[in-house]
C-alpha cells in the first residue's frame, strides 16, 4: 500500500500507510499528523493542507484552482509548493515524503 | 450555450416547492446528562458561561430548551465537522428547508458537491481582486458617508455594518432588480422562519413572503443573465449548469442560503472586531501600526465571537461523542462559539488577543460546508471596512453616553452599537 512521510520544521516526522486514492490531506487528518488543517475538507478552498514536495519527484501540475488558493497560504509559497488534498496516493505516486511549512493559519 | 436557458420559470426543470415533515427525534438513552438548566434566554443574553460549564462537566448533553445535544468541545465538533456519513447535514424536519428551500448546506456530498460546482470560482481570491474589491470600495464609501452625515453618537449596525455587507452580496450575487434593504429584509426574515421553533405564523408568514419575493427577483434576474452574462454568481450558476442535476428549485433554494448566510456574518464580524479592539487598545495600536494584521485582527474576531454560533447536524446511527452516546437519528447543534472558546486550544479563550499561539479556528465550520463566502468575508471586513473606518474616523469608539448591545448564541454579533469619533 502506498505510503506518505510528513516532515515537520522542528525535524519530527511522521510516516503513514493509506489506501490507495487518499489524498496527503486526508491521510493526516486520518492518522492525527499534526501540521495539516484541512478546514474545507478538499475542496481547494482554504490553503491550510500546504506541502513542500522534493524536487525531481513526477506529480500531475498544479490545477488553476490548486494555483489560486496556494498564492493564500500562510508560510512562503516556494517553486515546490502544492496543496496535500490535491494529490492522491496510489494515483500521483506511491511513496512521498512532503515537508510540511512552519503554520498553515 | 443552448437557445433555451433550462432555468427560466416553467421550463422543463421548474419547479418544486420545498417538502417539509415534521420530524420527532429519538428520547436520549438512559444516563444520558440532561441539561435542564439551560435556557434559551440565558443563551441568547451570554452564552458563554453555559458553554464554559457544560465543556468542563458535561461536553456533549441534551439540551431540553433546544431540543439538541450541544456539541461543545474542539475536537467533538471537529470530529462531527469531518464524518458526514455519521453525522448528516440532512437534517430531517430541518425548518432551514421550509424557511428556504433544500439547499447544499442540507446536502452531504456526492450531492452537495454537485450543487456547490455552480458556485464556481465567484466567490474565490482571483475574481475579489478583479471585481469585489472594487465593489467593496464602492459600498464603503456609501456608508462611510452616511455615518459622516449622521454624525457621532451614529448607530453603527443598522447605519454601516449590515447595509454595507447586504450592499456587497447584492452585487456579487447581482441582484440588479434589488436594493441593500431588500436584501436585508429577506435575509432576516426567513433566517427568522429557520429559528421558528414556536412555530409563529407571523414569522412563517414574513419568510414566504420573501420566499416569493427572492423567487420572484431571480426569475427575472436569469433572464436578464442569460442574453448578459457577466461576472455575478446567478450568471455564473446559470451559465456553468445544464438543467440536469441542477434544478430552478435548486438555484433558487442555494442562494436564499448564501442571501440568509453572506450578510449577517460579515456584518456580526465587523462589529465583534471592533469590540475586540475598543477593549484592547494595545492591541488596536498594534494594527494601527502595522505590527499586526488586519487579517489578524480579523481571524482573532470570528474565534472569540463566531458569528455562526451554532449549526444542526443530525447522526445515522448509534454513536458515541464526548463520552455521551448518541441514539440513531439524533439532532445535534454544533456549538462554534463554544468550541472557539476550549481552553484545552485556546489559552486565556475568553480573551481577544492578537498575541495567542496560532490554531485553526472553527467559525468557519469544517469540511465539505466550509463556509463558501469566507475570502469574501475576509476581503469586506479586513482589507476594506475596518482598515479604513480605523484611519478614517479618528478616536472611533463606543458612544459612552449611549448602550450597546451583544446578543445571540445562534448567531452571535452586536445588535445596537453607537460609536463616536473626534469629528
Amino acid at each position: 500500500m502506498p505510503s506518505i512521510t510528513y516532515r515537520r520544521v522542528d525535524g519530527t516526522s511522521a510516516t503513514v500507510v493509506v489506501d490507495e486514492g487518499t489524498s496527503i490531506m486526508r491521510a493526516a487528518l486520518q492518522n492525527d499528523v499534526a501540521g495539516i488543517v484541512g478546514e474545507c475538507g478538499g475542496q481547494a478552498m482554504c490553503a491550510t493542507c500546504h506541502v513542500y514536495v522534493p524536487e525531481g519527484v513526477e506529480l500531475p501540475e498544479v490545477s488553476d484552482d490548486e494555483d489560486e488558493m496556494l498564492e493564500c497560504t500562510t508560510s512562503d509559497r516556494l517553486d515546490n509548493s502544492r496543496l496535500g488534498c490535491q494529490l492522491l496516493a496510489g494515483r500521483d505516486f506511491d511513496e512521498l515524503t512532503v515537508d510540511l511549512p512552519e503554520s498553515q493559519v | 450555450m443552448t437557445a433555451t436557458c433550462p432555468f427560466f420559470a416553467g421550463s422543463a426543470t421548474a419547479v418544486a416547492e420545498p417538502e417539509y415533515t415534521p420530524y420527532e427525534a429519538p428520547a436520549p438513552l438512559p444516563g444520558t446528562y440532561i441539561a435542564d438548566w439551560v435556557t434559551l434566554e440565558d443563551l441568547t443574553r451570554d452564552p458563554f458561561p453555559t458553554f464554559a460549564k457544560l465543556r468542563q462537566e458535561h461536553p456533549v448533553p441534551y439540551v431540553p430548551a433546544a431540543g439538541r445535544y450541544f456539541v461543545t468541545r474542539y475536537e467533538d465538533v471537529h470530529t462531527v465537522d469531518n464524518d458526514p456519513d455519521t453525522f448528516t447535514a440532512n437534517e430531517r424536519g430541518s425548518l432551514m428547508k421550509k424557511s428556504m428551500g433544500h439547499s447544499m448546506l442540507r446536502m452531504d456530498d456526492p450531492n452537495h458537491a454537485v450543487q456547490r460546482a455552480t458556485y464556481g470560482n465567484v466567490l474565490k481570491p482571483k475574481a475579489i481582486k478583479a471585481s469585489w474589491r472594487q465593489v467593496f470600495e464602492e459600498s464603503y464609501e456609501r456608508y462611510a458617508a452616511v455615518l459622516r452625515e449622521v454624525g457621532p453618537g451614529v448607530e453603527f449596525v443598522h447605519h454601516f455594518a449590515g447595509p454595507y455587507a447586504a450592499e456587497n452580496l447584492r452585487r456579487v450575487m447581482g441582484f440588479e432588480n434589488a436594493t441593500d434593504q431588500d436584501m436585508i429584509r429577506w435575509s432576516q426574515t426567513m433566517i427568522n422562519g429557520t429559528g421558528n421553533y414556536a412555530d409563529d405564523p407571523d414569522v412563517w408568514a414574513e419568510a414566504k413572503r420573501s420566499y416569493d419575493e427572492v423567487n420572484t427577483a431571480l426569475d427575472e434576474m436569469i433572464a436578464h443573465y442569460w442574453e448578459h452574462p457577466n461576472e455575478t454568481l446567478i450568471s455564473n450558476i446559470i451559465h456553468t449548469s445544464n438543467g440536469d442535476e441542477v434544478t430552478l428549485a435548486n438555484i433558487r433554494a442555494n442562494l436564499k442560503m448564501s442571501i440568509g448566510g453572506g450578510i449577517n456574518e460579515p456584518r456580526d464580524a465587523i462589529t465583534t472586531i471592533m469590540m475586540g479592539l475598543f477593549g484592547e487598545p494595545e492591541q488596536r495600536a498594534a494594527v494601527l501600526d502595522g505590527t499586526r494584521t488586519w487579517k489578524e485582527a480579523f481571524e482573532e474576531g470570528v474565534r472569540w465571537i463566531a458569528p455562526i454560533g451554532m449549526y444542526p447536524r443530525q447522526t445515522t446511527r448509534e454513536v458515541e461523542l464526548g463520552g455521551t452516546v448518541l441514539p440513531a437519528g439524533a439532532k445535534l447543534g454544533v456549538v462554534a462559539l463554544s468550541a472557539n472558546r476550549d481552553e484545552s486550544v485556546f489559552a486565556n479563550a475568553d480573551r481577544y488577543d492578537l498575541g495567542r499561539e496560532k490554531q485553526p479556528h472553527l467559525a468557519f465550520g469544517g469540511g465539505v460546508h466550509f463556509c463558501a463566502g469566507a475570502w469574501l468575508a475576509r476581503s469586506q471586513v479586513a482589507d476594506v471596512a475596518l482598515p479604513r473606518l480605523f484611519a478614517e474616523f479618528p478616536g472611533l469608539r463606543l458612544d459612552p453616553e449611549q448602550q450597546a448591545v451583544e446578543t445571540g448564541w445562534v448567531f452571535r454579533g452586536m445588535t445596537h452599537m453607537p460609536i463616536t469619533w473626534d469629528a
